[in-house]
């Protein structure tokens, strides 16, 4: 048993070694690879960061009154008063047309601009949290239904719609993304077969005259399923090189937008655990096309 | 030990290699097959070896009849058989020790067993010290003898050697020759396929001529060897 895994382990750096004689053919395959798994990589994590993003939003959500701008102040409390006694509302804040431009100052960055203002042009508003049970869309839209009815208030909107557009849209890339990591599976089983064909190829002889000394086809495969497996296993390493580069260049503008939506970070981070599925991945993915492509092609390679 | 009974080959395209070819070596028996170019030599030895199956006939090597022998059985035949070639099949991107351990390491051998296996069968050849040369940077002869000690690493049973001085001048025939006796004395059977006259005569072993595919009796067969 021992002699058997210390085999293996002789056929992995023997299989390093061939990489490391044949450095160019090695590392294009292994950088195409990479760069393969990159996209399907890159849509993933988009995916997972803007569900990372509602979820937030989803965590709390708020419905936004607009009162008419004519209404009186004690009218305006009134409706306050109203909204914060609703059975299906938890919280209600009253922002003042001077509060929503201080904070609409503070996000916007055009003070200059703000400040050539005759006068404040922004409602008074009711920011609502509705209660626990309320917060499916229905509820919501039936709750928006029967506060816009109340006089006094022009406008309600649901922070929910646009963000169930948002979900859509991701829903979509989300697909998409599922669509091209399949193609791209395909597309680096070829390559990868490719480039085994090759090296059984250039490996003629030496497959001839093993097989001539006994060597079985388990044997005579093995270290092709080894570059295989290789080949996937770098492959994925530099997905991850490529994805820390991209993180890294693009870390100062994502945390300036996270900043203007209160998040610590825009990015999905991807586990320990998610990377080493991708690895896994990668290497089957390898392992696989190395497998076609002994299969295909050992056979042929008869000793003479 | 390797039994012929009527055994013929024709390849794609109808050539017919080999006619109704029959004969028995005994264990332990030495002979040389002898016959010009196309006379069938090579393609005794590769039906023998499992490299081809024979058109029709029975062929039983070491008890096994290779008729009924699977595919998946065909390697463990190969290691009960050492083969020689003219053109030494070494690997040449390897040191003498890599090329002389192969069967050893295709069986899963451990290192330690390998490496006195190696040294005693290039001691036996000759070659001792020459583990770590590459093969390119040694002679015709010594590529030879490299060839015969990854055949006899895995301790056969049979020797098979396809033309293992063709390319030799006459002292190192005969010293490659001689090695081969030296195994036959040791109980090894041992079928050399060549065209020297001169060693067959020497040794006076059973000679099988082969002429156009077919035994052909040695009054038949000379005249064409001595072309």
């Amino acid at each position: 048993m021992k002699a058997y895994f210390v085999r293996h382990l002789q056929v992995l750096f023997a299989t390093l070694g061939n990489m490391r004689r044949s450095p160019v053919a090695s590392i294009t395959t292994i950088v195409i690879i990479g760069i393969s798994l990159l996209l399907p990589m890159i849509l993933y994590i988009t995916v997972k960061s803007g569900a990372q993003l509602t979820e937030s939003w989803h965590g709390q959500p708020q419905m936004s009154v607009f009162l008419k701008p004519d209404l009186a102040d004690n009218e305006a409390t009134l409706i306050f008063d109203e909204l914060r006694l609703h059975p299906k509302i938890s919280l209600a804040e009253f922002v003042t047309p001077g509060q929503a431009l201080e904070e609409f100052r503070a996000i916007s960055g055009l003070e200059m601009e703000l400040d050539f203002l005759d006068e404040n042009p922004l409602p008074a508003s009711i920011v609502i949290l509705p209660i626990t049970f309320a917060q499916n869309s229905n509820e919501l839209s039936l709750l928006r239904d029967e506060l816009v009815k109340i006089d006094g208030i022009d406008e309600i909107r649901l922070d929910l719609e646009w963000t169930d557009r948002f979900n859509s849209i991701l829903g979509n890339i989300n697909r998409a993304a599922q669509l091209l990591s399949a193609l791209l599976a395909i597309a680096l089983i070829l390559i990868t077969g490719n480039t085994i064909k090759l090296l059984i190829m250039n490996r003629q002889q030496e497959i001839e005259i093993t097989k001539l000394v006994g060597g079985s086809n388990r044997f005579v495969r093995r270290p092709f399923l080894y570059f295989g497996a290789l080949y996937g296993f770098l492959g994925a390493l530099v997905t991850l090189f490529l994805l820390a580069i991209a993180a890294s260049v693009l870390h100062e503008p994502l945390s300036e937008l996270a900043q203007l939506y209160q998040q610590s970070s825009l990015i999905y981070q991807p586990s320990l655990r998610e990377f080493g599925l991708l690895m896994l991945f990668s290497t089957s993915l390898g392992w696989c096309a190395a497998r076609l492509s002994v299969a295909q092609h050992l056979g042929e390679i008869k000793p003479q | 030990m390797i039994q012929l009974d009527r055994v013929s080959k024709e390849y794609p395209g109808g050539h017919q290699a080999l006619k109704d070819v029959s004969f028995t070596l005994d264990q332990g028996e030495m002979a040389f097959v002898l016959g010009h170019s196309g006379a069938g030599k090579s393609t005794l030895f590769k039906l023998i070896t499992m490299i081809e199956r024979p058109s029709t006939g029975r062929i039983v090597v070491d008890g096994q009849e290779l008729h009924h022998l699977k595919e998946s059985k065909i390697p463990a035949l190969r290691r009960e058989i050492g083969v020689i070639f003219q053109d030494h099949k070494l690997l040449y991107d390897r040191t003498v020790f890599d090329n002389v351990a192969l069967p050893l390491i295709v069986i899963g051998m451990p290192d330690d067993e390998i490496r006195k296996r190696v040294r005693a069968a290039l001691g036996k050849v000759g070659l001792s010290g020459k583990e770590r040369a590459m093969p390119q940077t040694l002679s015709g002869g010594e590529q030879q003898r490299v060839g015969i000690a990854r055949a006899v690493i895995n301790r056969p049973n049979i020797l098979l050697a396809d033309e293992p001085t063709g390319n030799l001048d006459t002292d190192l025939s005969r010293e490659i020759i001689d090695i081969f006796s030296d195994f036959n004395q040791v109980g090894v059977t041992v079928l050399i396929a060549t065209h020297d006259l001169q060693q067959v005569e020497r040794l006076k072993k059973r000679t099988i001529h082969l002429a156009n595919g077919e035994i052909v009796p040695i009054a038949q067969a000379e005249p064409e060897e001595q072309q």
